[in-house]
């Protein structure tokens, strides 16, 4: 009885088969995709081709003027931004020039070397630019004339794949902003 | 490579397995049951795991700029590792001949593709399909372009017949975005998706970083530095244009938008150290949606838009991480090594691709399961970073230093035909796939 049915069953799915199959033979199937009745497709170039250039809506900003090279630049071990204490008197040196000299402002730029990718590195030059200007306030800068920025990996100092150049790029930079004291 | 199919040469034969018999019978119960399948035969199964790679033949076609036009359709196919191309040595019949069966199925060739240019300023170009095994035409459809435009109707081309072999959207009209940097300026470059045609934007001077596309392909957002200040702009491919559209103190970075386009995640260090935030492009508003006291940035939102990958060094050093779009039930994706960045997803989701350094303290693209499961490098040559999927899901453009020079790359999803796509001479990293 049970082979029986599997055999009904069978017969059921051979038919439905035969029958759906006169009608899927492949020598009455049309051609799949036969577009030629539809006319040429019209290829055109996608936005931002060739002789198209942006417009931006930004106004030109212009950034202070800069003074660069009056300080040493600080650095870093690999993928740390605590400040170094060889690096301290340095530090101390900016801070009593900053209490001297009123309407100036200084720039804090945090570098790193070209190793890690790029936005990590980003992130880590803003931390040592941070840790640099903390370390400026502690010894009595007032917070609202250190600016910081971050360039990561993107501006080197020294171009070549060496230990030593990587150490001068993983640096903090210092630009004096505005009327630098004479 | 292990494949059951073997090319036996030119006097041997493709050794495929007999479609008809009970084949056949398969075949009529499965409509049967289904009269919705099989409307369109699948002629490679892109979807196994190894599909078998089918013997094509492709003529070059006639007339002006015809063989270039062939150049592009075989690059194009070959490059996807589903075909093998077969070369013009082994063709008997004409180029205007129409197919006789009997002049391919001894050498086991599965797919004829003839085709001709015509015109000059406005060209026209028609493109015959053929399957020699079946005695039947698959595709023939006919094209119209300015001449300038010769590539990309040769991408169309070969599109389609991706499509009517695979079931499956091509990739070939998809293009890449970077950026370049040549005589110290940097710029957005767009190029197409095999490195040809590729120009600059136009964009102000500035350190300019990774771009992400909409998903719809009509904006761009990136972070660039300007007036010393990090920034986040938009820019519109409908209008030509460039909006800032985010700005504070510390670092701002792009970013990734979600689905609909009508938000994006970000990374900022506005409040001290760098977090991820969203940002609603309809009310110009940002929340936080991560608050440690480390790094946390790129984050990579995933193609439904539930969740998002980023990096965080909350561990000590910084991993992956896998989080949900509202900040919540973070969990650590990556466990092995001490450095993995730059996350992103892919098309389906269901691997994540990344920057992991791996022995000698190179970045590696890997791949990995949102689990965590499966995990493997996909190279092993200088530095590889910023990977991105094709909207197919099966190729990988990245970043390598392989050359001294970086330059951008792109390589099957399993890390195989690995190539350099841009010249030599450009600096250019940072690469996003377009989608569709």
């Amino acid at each position: 009885m049970r082979r029986f049915c599997f055999f009904l069953v069978l017969v059921v799915f051979i038919s439905f088969g035969c029958k759906q199959r006169a009608v899927t033979q492949p020598e009455s199937q049309p051609p799949a995709q036969k577009e030629a009745a539809k006319g040429p497709e019209t290829v055109t170039e996608k936005k931002g081709g060739p002789g198209e250039s942006i417009t931006s809506k930004e106004l030109e900003g212009k950034g202070m003027e800069g003074k660069e090279g009056m300080f040493a630049d600080v650095h870093f071990d690999f993928d740390k931004y605590d400040i170094k204490d060889a690096d301290k008197p340095i530090l101390k040196n900016i801070a009593s020039w900053m209490t001297k000299n009123g309407p100036a402002k200084l720039m804090v730029e945090g570098h790193c070397d070209e190793r890690g990718t790029n936005e990590y590195n980003l992130a880590l030059g803003d931390r040592r630019a941070k840790a640099v200007k903390d370390y400026l306030v502690s010894l009595g800068v007032p917070s609202s004339k250190i600016d910081t920025i971050s360039y990561g990996e993107e501006k080197p100092l020294c171009k070549e794949q060496t230990e030593e150049c990587w150490a001068k790029n993983r640096r903090g930079h210092f630009v004096v902003l505005g009327k630098a004291g004479k | 490579m292990n494949r059951t199919d073997k090319w036996q040469g030119a006097s041997g034969a493709w050794q495929r397995t007999q479609r008809k018999g009970p084949v056949l019978l398969l075949a009529a119960i499965l409509i049967a049951i289904s009269p919705f399948i099989a409307q369109a035969k699948i002629y490679i199964d892109i979807t196994a795991p190894q599909a078998r790679m089918m013997p094509i033949a492709i003529y070059d076609f006639q007339g002006q700029g015809g063989r270039e036009m062939a150049e592009v359709i075989r690059e194009d196919l070959i490059f996807t590792g589903l075909f093998m191309y077969i070369d013009k040595a082994s063709y008997i019949e004409a180029a205007d001949q129409p197919c006789n069966p009997a002049n391919w199925t001894p050498l086991g060739i599965e797919a004829v593709v003839k085709g001709a240019v015509a015109g000059d300023k406005k060209i026209t170009a028609s493109v015959s399909l053929y399957d020699p095994f079946e005695n039947r035409e698959i595709l023939s459809k006919q094209y119209q372009s300015d001449k300038d435009l010769l590539r990309q109707l040769g991408h169309s081309i070969a599109n389609d017949i991706y499509t009517a072999l695979t079931g499956a959207a091509g990739i070939f009209r998809t293009r890449i975005v970077f950026v370049g940097e040549q005589g110290g300026e940097r710029d957005l470059y767009l190029m197409d998706w095999d490195g040809h045609r590729s120009r600059k934007l136009g964009l102000k001077s500035g350190v300019i970083l990774t771009p992400h596309w909409s998903a719809d392909g009509s904006k761009l957002l990136y972070a660039a530095e300007r007036g010393r200040q990090w920034n986040i702009y938009l820019l519109d491919f409908l209008q030509m244009s460039e909006k800032r559209v985010f700005t504070s103190r510390g670092v701002n970075m792009a970013g990734d938008f979600f689905p609909n386009g009508k938000a994006f995640a970000f990374s900022s260090s506005k409040d001290g150290t760098p977090d991820i935030y969203t940002f609603s492009l309809e009310n110009n508003t940002a929340k936080k949606i991560t608050a440690t006291h480390g790094i946390e940035v790129s984050p990579a939102v995933s193609p439904d838009g539930s969740r998002i990958a980023f990096v965080s060094d909350r561990g000590g050093t910084p991993q992956v991480y896998l989080m949900r779009s509202d900040g919540t039930e973070v969990r650590r994706l990556t466990f092995e090594g001490t450095y993995n960045t730059s996350p992103g997803w892919s098309p389906s989701g269901d691997r994540v691709v990344f920057a992991s350094r791996r022995g000698g303290g190179k970045n590696q693209i890997c791949i990995v399961k949102p689990d965590g499961s499966d995990l493997m490098q996909l190279t092993d040559q200088g530095n590889n970073e910023d990977p991105s999927f094709s909207p197919d899901g099966r190729y990988i453009a990245f970043m390598s230093d392989r050359d001294r020079q970086k330059g951008i790359y792109i390589m099957r999803a399993n890390g195989e035909s690995q190539k350099r796509i841009t010249p030599r001479d450009l600096k250019a990293f940072g690469p996003r796939w377009s989608p569709q």
